[in-house]
């Protein structure tokens, strides 16, 4: 059967546990239906479709599912991942100082040119704030990457972040195509497929 | 069966289908190839109503060769070289089942919306 989709990222959900990774996920209701058994064995990834400029592209998410309380997080997790969601819950001050040490963990893990976007979470108990905006912004910045408060419970700006990551990698995907095949007579390669070699993450899925 | 004839057709799944919980689109229409296959699905239990080791023979399933045809769509850990499939976004399930070995996906039509 012919491909259903232009592009395939893989992206990762990272961050400590508790600044709502997982509910970043739910797009029409606050809480999971919460089956006995799915919570037993656990989620290992999740496949989400949007569409860029017309075109079809499929997001394949993974979330930490606890592995972020040992603070490390494998090498094996990070293979193959082409965008990072840094994540914190603005009203917990921890949760951002530790974002430091999760940024340096990607950097000894992952690809280098991974493309990353810092999430402060929670954004819908302005009360209980104890991490400014600003302080969000500016550490973006300090790290040359995408910033944005996001409410999983109020779906604020959650579909907007992962639109705008899809969209970074998007461009770097097209810009590394370009550069390796230069358009001949109009002609363009129309389809990128980066994680060709399936058996890849599925062995990696048995070993998470 | 005859309930599970009106949503085929050629083979295929006639309607697009959403989680029977929320209104994530699952897999668009024509995407899936009907298999009337029986396979032991556990219940699709509340966390509050306690034994999950519950299972039944659900019947009637759509049938999926390459993961990234779904629209959306979660995927348990790995039990027995299998995961089981979950709504993406609410998390209901199981609604089906994916075989590692095999790379095929199998959607319950018992558990699923079409329209």
């Amino acid at each position: 059967m012919a491909k259903t989709y232009d592009y395939l990222f893989k992206l990762l959900l990272i961050g400590d546990s508790g600044v709502g990774k997982t509910c970043i996920l739910f797009r029409f209701s606050e809480d999971a239906f919460n089956s006995t058994f799915i919570s037993t064995i656990g989620i290992d990834f999740k496949i989400r479709t949007i569409e860029l400029d017309g075109k079809k592209i499929k997001l394949q998410i993974w979330d930490t599912a606890g592995q972020e309380r040992f603070r490390t997080i494998t090498t094996a997790y990070y293979r193959g991942a082409m965008g990072i969601m840094l994540v914190y819950d603005i009203t917990n001050e921890k949760s951002f100082d530790n974002i430091k040490n999760w940024i340096r963990n990607i950097e000894e893990n992952a690809s280098a040119d991974v493309e990353k976007m810092l999430l402060g979470n929670k954004c819908d108990f302005p009360e209980k704030r104890q991490v400014s905006k600003e302080r969000g912004e500016q550490l973006a910045i300090e790290y040359g990457i995408k910033f944005m408060e996001t409410s999983a419970k109020a779906s604020i700006n959650v579909d907007e972040a992962f639109f705008s990551l899809a969209r970074d990698i998007k461009t770097k995907t097209e810009k590394k195509l370009e550069a390796s095949n230069p358009p001949k007579g109009g002609h363009q390669l129309k389809s990128y497929e980066p994680s060709r070699k399936q058996t890849n993450w599925l062995s990696k899925c048995t070993i998470l | 069966m005859s309930a599970d004839e009106a949503l085929i057709a050629e083979g295929k799944n006639k309607f697009t289908v959403y989680c029977s919980r929320c209104p994530s689109k699952i897999l668009n229409s024509g995407m899936g190839v009907y298999t009337d296959m029986t396979y032991n699905l556990p219940y699709m239990h509340h966390k509050a109503d306690g034994d999950s080791t519950n299972v039944e023979d659900v019947k009637g399933y759509w049938q999926v060769s390459d993961i990234y045809t779904f629209e959306n769509l979660g995927f348990s850990n790995t039990v027995e070289n299998m995961k089981y499939l979950i709504c993406a976004d609410c998390e209901i399930g199981p609604i089906g089942w994916h075989d590692l070995s095999t790379k095929q996906s199998y959607v319950a039509l018992s558990r699923v919306k079409h329209s």
